[in-house]
């Protein structure tokens, strides 16, 4: 069992990782999305000021591109780390009253049966349309576009670590069902939203309260009904 | 037949409360088993039954997964507005507005209340994001209403409707993706819900000030010592409050509606302009910046992969036919487009009650919205958004699974009842059912501020 936890643990801290990285994308998104007004709306200020081609160069689809590529990875790379905290919605009309045992047996139960097979089906079916991407090295039709290529295997690799993070939540129930304390399973931990290691560096508002914004993050601990 | 199974299916395995987006998915794995070939062609054995499908149709999922949602300009104005509205958020814009309209409107009966009803407003023109609208309000206000003597019904019914006018009044990320759902440009279905979610928000405030009139004990003026600033000292403290978040949402919105930015441009900006106020304001802080970060990231990841898992399922439903059958149905309904109307208003109403607005914009709004164009004509799909935006927005206040309601109920005073809360919403449930009947009845209301834009 503890070499089990030992892999969830790995497990958590690629997620994790992963996960602070989609932090700063989003922030580069941003930072992104406002050169694009900006270089758009004052073009011809940049155009006077660098000249034409200088001008032409620093707008276009590549900073577009660079800006929805953002999103795709945020959203996708995010997924397995959105699973680790708990942030993808539930109906919880009835979830929200059961007790953390039975949380825990209904998500393990649910992993297995529906989460694993889909991430499966993904797996299966992008696998050949992402390498019919690489075999041509496939670039955005759009000019001056970006390699498609790395952004397509995105969609495998969403598939894949919501696999891996699906068997590390599941040791971490088997642990926290079997009586093992301090596993960090989000049925056992009180509503803590950011338990990603200490470095994160102090991002731990009042749980549901304030990270809770919107339906994302409903309800951190499951219940505040 | 198998098609409508899947609903039924579906709908019931949601309330299991596994989260939705794999629910979805897995659903249309269980579907693709059981109503395709694909045991044969990955299994190596053959169902007692005849296949409804090739499994084949699947090869086609990463495409529509990379074309309609990745490759997506407009959907990147999601995680820009909820940046910029979980930034204002951190930037303590809330507290300073309520604070100085609280002031401005204490001295009515009601007006406690009515202030609530413009900030949640004011919050839903910058912001759009519901949690943070309803856990801002009920952490200030309502303690504010409970201390001076506001019944709790009222009191907890105006904090959770108004802190859900971010989903109609633009720029709200169910008008997003509901646009990217229904084929409609965002910038015209902002410019359409812009009189409609206005008029929700006048609505609620004449229902406050009917109360405060028939029911005065129900909705007492302030005592005049909680009233600090009076006169000059009260209209600068007003200004300072309101003057940076308003020049945010009409640059936003102004250059939206001029048809000058796109939506998407228009969340950057507006991204980088609530970062800047935060800056303004001394609220930049490195926590600040990374819980922004991360609730979008969060939030982002949450919507879209529901998006993803709803994909698949809209795949294999269409594949079994369940698609036509509904057309069918909601073609030969009786009253014609008047029948389909209120169907599919009775549906979207009852299915919010159980789930949430993300899977009924994925799922049951490409449904029906090419019905509604072959009704009503394909000009008239912006109001038609506008109406199920309208619809929608009950869903945040309809027990038992209401977004609002929970996040109101996480940071109710312990003396505030779930039961309290129910009761309170009645009214403005009821007044967002008589808002979508009169938007329905009158389109020009949804329509007149597009057309002046063309």
């Amino acid at each position: 069992m503890s070499f089990l936890l030992g892999v969830a643990r790995a497990i958590d801290k690629v997620t994790g990782f992963v996960g602070r990285i989609m932090w700063w994308a989003s922030l580069f998104m941003v930072v992104v999305g406002v050169y694009n007004v900006v270089t758009r709306y004052f073009y011809g200020f940049f155009e006077l000021l660098l000249g034409p081609r200088t001008a032409a160069n620093m707008t276009g689809n590549l900073f577009l591109e660079l800006q929805t590529y953002s999103f795709d990875l945020i959203f996708l790379l995010g997924a397995a780390y959105v699973l680790r905290v708990d942030g993808h919605v539930r109906v919880d009309i009835l979830y929200s009253n059961l007790p953390a045992r039975r949380k825990a047996i209904v998500d393990t139960v649910c992993y297995w049966l529906f989460l694993v097979p889909f991430a499966l089906l993904g797996i299966i079916y992008s696998v050949p349309y992402i390498s019919r991407s690489w075999a041509t090295l496939e670039v955005s039709p759009n000019p001056g576009g970006l390699a498609r290529y790395p952004i397509k295997t995105a969609i495998a690799v969403a598939f894949g670590m919501l696999i891996l993070q699906a068997i590390s939540e599941t040791i971490h129930n088997i642990a926290f069902l079997s009586g093992r304390k301090g596993s960090g399973s989000v049925h056992e931990a009180p509503p803590a939203p950011m338990e990603v290691d200490g470095t994160a560096g102090g991002v731990s508002g009042p749980a549901g309260a304030s990270s809770g914004a919107e339906p994302g993050a409903a309800a951190p601990g499951g219940d505040p009904a | 037949m198998l098609g409508l199974w899947m609903f039924a299916v579906v709908v019931g395995l949601l309330l299991i409360g596994f989260p939705v987006a794999f629910t979805l998915g897995g659903t249309a794995v269980l579907f693709t088993v059981l109503g395709s070939n694909f045991t044969e062609v990955f299994l190596g054995f053959a169902l007692p039954w005849e296949p409804a499908f090739n499994v084949a149709r699947l090869n086609i999922l990463p495409q529509r997964i990379f074309g309609t949602i990745m490759d997506n300009y407009t959907l990147v104005a999601v995680p820009f507005f909820v940046f910029m509205g979980v930034m204002l958020e951190r930037s303590g814009l809330a507290e300073e507005l309520l604070e100085s309209m609280g002031m401005l409107f204490g001295k009515l009966r009601g007006g406690l209340a009515i202030s609530v009803v413009v900030v949640g407003a004011l919050l839903a023109a910058s912001t759009g994001v519901v949690g943070a609208s309803v856990v801002t309000l009920g952490v200030l206000a309502l303690p504010v209403m409970l201390k001076y003597g506001y019944s709790k019904t009222l009191a907890t019914g105006v904090v959770a409707s108004s802190g859900t006018l971010g989903q109609i009044i633009p720029p709200s990320i169910v008008l997003v993706i509901l646009g990217d759902q229904i084929g409609v440009s965002v910038g015209d279905l902002f410019l359409g819900s812009f009189i409609p979610g206005f008029l929700l928000a006048g609505l609620f405030i004449a229902w406050v000030a009917f109360v405060a009139w028939r029911r005065p004990n129900e909705a007492p003026a302030l005592p005049p010592e909680a009233r600090a600033l009076t006169g000059w000292r009260l209209v600068a403290k007003i200004l300072r409050s309101l003057v940076p978040p308003l020049v945010l949402v009409m640059l936003v919105l102004g250059t939206i509606f001029f048809g000058i930015a796109t939506p998407t441009e228009a969340g950057a900006a507006g991204a980088a302009g609530a970062t800047i106020l935060a800056a303004l304001n001394r609220r930049l802080t490195r926590r600040n910046l990374l819980d922004t970060m991360d609730t979008t990231v969060r939030l982002t990841s949450m919507v879209f992969i529901i998006l993803v898992g709803a994909t698949a399922f809209s795949m294999v439903f269409t594949a079994l036919g369940g698609g036509h059958v509904v057309d069918e149905f909601l073609l030969n309904l009786p009253g014609g487009h008047i029948g389909f109307m209120f169907f599919t208003m009775l549906v979207i109403f009852l299915l919010g009650f159980f789930i949430d607005f993300i899977e009924i914009t994925f799922i049951v709004v490409p449904l029906v919205a090419p019905i509604a164009a072959r009704f009503f004509g394909a000009d008239m799909l912006l109001w038609f958004g506008v109406v199920v935006a309208m619809n929608l927005q009950s869903s945040f206040l309809t027990p038992p699974f209401g977004f609002s309601l929970f996040y109101l109920k996480g940071v109710a005073p312990p003396g505030v009842k779930t039961t309290d809360i129910y009761r309170g919403i009645i009214p403005f449930v009821a007044i967002q059912v008589v808002t979508l009947v009169v938007l329905v009845l009158f389109p020009g209301l949804v329509n007149w501020l597009p057309s002046l834009a063309r």
